[in-house]
């Protein structure tokens, strides 16, 4: 019973749908705001969401339909799962062994991979150009996300989220050395989130949204959903790796964790605001030339300090 | 207008012929009369020569009897010499200036699709500006060829003018 | 992905990197571009048939909207015609008042464009910021005209609207806005690393190229040939009215931008010296309603480039012959050549960089239906609709009538 709470409302799939919408519109003010525009009131994300769900689901003649229905619902489930071994909200992780780490971030990988085969099966000359560009951009920025996302993980001698956290809140000035990995996983997670400067695969103006231009309705607001939901599983992560600080009080640390991820987001919502979009040569470029060899030379210092510290 | 005087007489003392058709009515105006294929044929390098290196466009005209082709060169000081060319609507072939010019590509596809010019020389293309479907023999800028005539459901032009369609086009244009 | 397979994708008629139909057939290599094919139809062949059954007076008004943006320059090269046909000698006022809304029109029109390169390449921000300042003008360019576009400031003669002095306050208030914003974009574009990325090397078009298609403007300037037609052959009030012309030699998008912000920049001086010396007199002198026979090139540098227009009178008050020839006409054979062996990414912004101005062509519809191909007019099309969205319970088939 307890188990079925935790997945379905709290931590799980209700507070991880919220929390995405309410963390789409911070998004959107923010951006907004950035442009001197108003921007969308509070409910917007969740009008859309709706709205969608209220449209004709057209699915293309020349597409595999069950494939193209179903894609959808495993990118969410990938997700949502995910995000079960995240500890979040101020309470911990609703599952954990050791190893959780590589489960979500493999899980975290599908929703590109679905990308990918929902561009091809729209059998749609865009989509395939975008299916293209996911799977490009998914090897560019992949590497140095994992990268910097282990880091820690080695210095912490864990490969379980909820454990390196606890690691961290024992030690917490052993934090300071990952600050180059913060730094990674942040341009990295820009890339994975798919918004500028790293959207090529949802070019609008190049491709018309690419993997997505022959979804509609009901298909494209679980899509929706799942990118709202994946922000805040890799914000949550990434917060609970890097920042897993907690007083144990339950109420303030909600507070806290709600005041971490606003704050990570502000950052990345400032990024995009500030960037044009890359094409996709140079995205990888920069990633593969400048981002991961940053990523590389922590995971290096980090097993020398290892080593070094003989903790 | 030294230097349009100076145009005018070269003109005149390579091609006699000219004389009294070639005129300069105001500064950095050049214009011709009407002039037959093979003397526009040879006007054209002689303008290059004289520093007309640029055509800006190609206006078509309807004189008539004839099929009118103004081309406009630029010499890049402000001065256009305007070359008009003539040809009879029966038979008006006139060669592209394409090899030379080819950003005068669709200025001439539009002589060849509005006025049914014959351009000999350009390249291979669609046609421009006018849709795909467009029944031939029909040059809408053809003083004769009546808009009101055409028939936009069928893709036909009439043979006589319909009379209920005058009404209503007059009270359209009274809008 | 398949590399010994050609794709082809249609970037229009329909496509977001567009605001109005053209199309780019695009066949690709991979992310390169390999070939493309370009189809457009203008609307003012239409008109210019159609200003043959008008008179001048009514054509003025058909001329102006060739364009939305570039209406004023369209509309002050077919008065001047007119006006050097028939001989007459427009006030000094009127002259100084077409080259204040000229330059008004360049600020809206490259503040449009800056707006716009920044939205195909991702930079909304840039877009947002363009476009908030754009309002500015535009909001000054309806209280001189009454309109955002198409603004009917000309008149054969001399121009119809005047400038009071709280117009005049006002227009120099926002010169001062504008001029704060303009130098922080110009230093945008000369520093932002993203905009470096994008732009440079992008769209290039060897000068040589540029002479042998002819194209003109911003995009022959970036090319260091100096065509700006109120350099080359002065009109209106800008014989008075020096103009700085910008050049640049960068040949390619980056250059075309810079020499657009620049003219941002000497458009606001031009503005302010405009005001500055602002003539007393009439607005308007009389033009005989029946123009006297002959020909007649007007030329006036509209915000994509020189605007030329071949006028053919009669002596009677309807129009021989009017040619107009828009600036966008003379740079689209460049665009091709820019497109040979750009990356797809680039597609948008190098068709955006020529700023080219379509207009909306009333053409017939081809429909690929499973049972063939069908043509549909307006009418048709209309209907169709009406039927789609019937079938889906929204029936806007009152709509017409509500608004009769």
């Amino acid at each position: 019973m307890a188990a079925l709470v935790k997945i379905f409302l709290f931590p799980g799939l209700l507070f991880l749908s919220a929390y995405g919408l309410c963390l789409e519109f911070l998004d959107r003010k923010l951006y907004a705001r950035l442009q001197n525009r108003i921007g969308p009131p509070w409910y917007q994300p969740l009008a859309d969401l709706l709205k969608l769900v209220g449209k004709e689901t057209i699915v293309p003649k020349d597409a595999k339909e069950k494939r193209f229905r179903i894609l959808p619902m495993v990118s969410l489930t990938c997700v949502v799962t995910a995000f079960l071994y995240v500890p979040a909200a101020g309470v911990g992780a609703s599952a954990s062994f050791a190893g959780d780490l590589i489960i979500v971030l493999y899980l975290s990988m599908v929703p590109a991979l679905v990308a990918f085969l929902a561009g091809w099966y729209s059998r749609s000359v865009f989509a395939t150009i975008g299916c293209t560009r996911t799977l490009t951009q998914l090897f560019s920025y992949e590497a140095p996300l994992f990268l910097s996302l282990l880091a820690p993980a080695v210095l912490a001698e864990s490969w379980s989220v909820t454990d390196i956290g606890a690691f961290y809140r024992a030690n917490p000035a052993l934090e300071l050395l990952n600050i180059p990995a913060f730094l990674v996983a942040m341009t990295a997670v820009q890339g994975k989130l798919e918004r500028v400067p790293f959207d090529q695969s949802e070019a609008e103006t190049e491709i018309a949204s690419g993997v997505y231009v022959e979804y509609s309705g009901r298909l494209l607001a679980v899509f929706r959903l799942t990118s709202d939901c994946e922000m805040v599983l890799m914000l949550s992560l990434i917060s609970a790796v890097f920042l897993p600080f907690a007083t144990g009080n339950a109420p303030v640390d909600f507070l806290l964790y709600v005041v971490k991820t606003c704050v990570l987001l502000a950052l990345l919502s400032l990024v995009r605001a500030a960037m044009g979009r890359l094409r996709i040569e140079q995205a990888t470029a920069f990633l593969w030339k400048t981002v991961t060899p940053v990523a590389l030379a922590e995971m290096l210092f980090v097993i020398l300090m290892r080593r070094g510290l003989g903790l | 207008m030294e230097r349009e005087n100076e145009v005018v007489a070269a003109f005149v003392a390579a091609f006699p012929w000219l004389d009294g058709r070639i005129r300069s009515p105001r500064k950095k105006r050049i214009f011709t009369d009407p002039v037959t294929r093979e003397e526009f044929n040879r006007l054209v390098p002689f303008a290059l020569g004289q520093g007309f290196r640029r055509v800006t466009h190609v206006v078509g005209t309807d004189d008539g009897d004839s099929l009118g082709f103004l081309y406009v060169f630029s010499d890049g000081g402000g001065v256009l010499l305007a070359l008009h060319e003539s040809a009879p609507k029966s038979n008006p072939v006139i060669d592209s200036l394409t090899p030379r010019f080819p950003g005068l590509e669709w200025h001439e596809r539009e002589l060849v699709d509005l006025y049914g010019a014959d351009v000999r020389g350009l390249p291979p293309g669609p046609r421009y500006p006018l849709p795909d479907g467009w029944p031939a023999g029909n040059y809408p800028m053809r003083k004769e060829w009546d808009p009101k005539r055409f028939n936009r459901k069928t893709m036909t032009y009439e043979a006589e003018p319909p009379a209920a369609a005058a009404g209503s086009e007059a009270k359209h244009e009274e809008r | 992905m398949k590399n010994d397979k050609l794709v082809t994708i249609p970037i229009g008629p329909e496509h977001p990197a567009l605001d109005e139909p053209a199309s780019f057939t695009v066949t690709l290599d991979g992310e390169k571009v390999v070939d493309v094919v370009v189809g457009v139809g203008y609307n003012h062949r239409g008109l210019e048939k159609a200003c043959e059954s008008r008179t001048y007076a009514q054509d003025l008004f058909l001329v102006e909207r060739v364009c939305g943006i570039c209406s004023h320059t369209h509309s002050t090269a077919y008065c001047q015609g007119l006006e050097e046909l028939a001989g007459v000698e427009i006030s000094r006022r009127a002259k100084y008042i077409r080259v204040l809304v000229s330059e008004l029109e360049r600020l809206h029109s490259h503040l449009l464009w800056l707006g716009v390169a920044g939205h195909e390449i991702g930079f909304d921000t840039l877009f947002m910021c363009t476009w908030r300042d754009r309002e500015r003008v535009l909001d000054v360019l309806a209280e001189a005209g009454g309109n955002r576009v198409n603004y009917g400031v000309n008149a054969i003669g001399g121009v119809r609207r005047d400038i009071d002095p709280e117009l005049e306050t006002r227009i120099r208030s926002m010169t001062d806005v504008l001029e704060k914003e303009i130098d922080y974009y110009l230093e945008l574009a000369m520093t932002d690393s993203v905009l470096a990325a994008r732009f440079k090397g992008v769209g290039v078009l060897p000068r040589a190229d540029a002479e042998k298609f002819g194209v003109v403007g911003p995009v022959a300037r970036a090319d260091g040939i100096a065509d700006d037609v109120r350099v080359v052959e002065p009109y209106a009030a800008y014989d008075e009215l020096k103009v700085n012309q910008v050049t640049d030699d960068h040949c390619d998008v980056f250059g075309r931008t810079i020499v657009r912000i620049k003219e941002l920049q000497e458009s606001l001086r031009v503005i302010r010296a405009c005001l500055d010396g602002m003539p007393e007199g009439p607005l308007k002198v009389n033009v005989p309603r029946r123009i006297p026979k002959g020909e007649v090139i007007s030329r006036t540098e509209a915000p994509r480039g020189e605007n030329i227009q071949y006028i053919r009178s009669n002596g009677t008050d309807i129009p021989d012959r009017i040619r107009v020839r828009a600036p966008s006409e003379a740079n689209w054979h460049g665009m091709k050549r820019m497109m040979q062996g750009a990356y797809l990414a680039d597609v948008p912004i190098i068709v955006a960089a020529n700023d080219p101005c379509y207009s909306c062509t009333d053409r017939a519809v081809v429909v690929r239906g499973a049972g063939g191909r069908r043509a549909m007019d307006w009418e048709e099309l209309r209907a169709y609709g009406v039927e789609w969205y019937r079938g889906r319970g929204a029936d806007i088939s009152r709509v017409e009538e509500k608004l009769k």
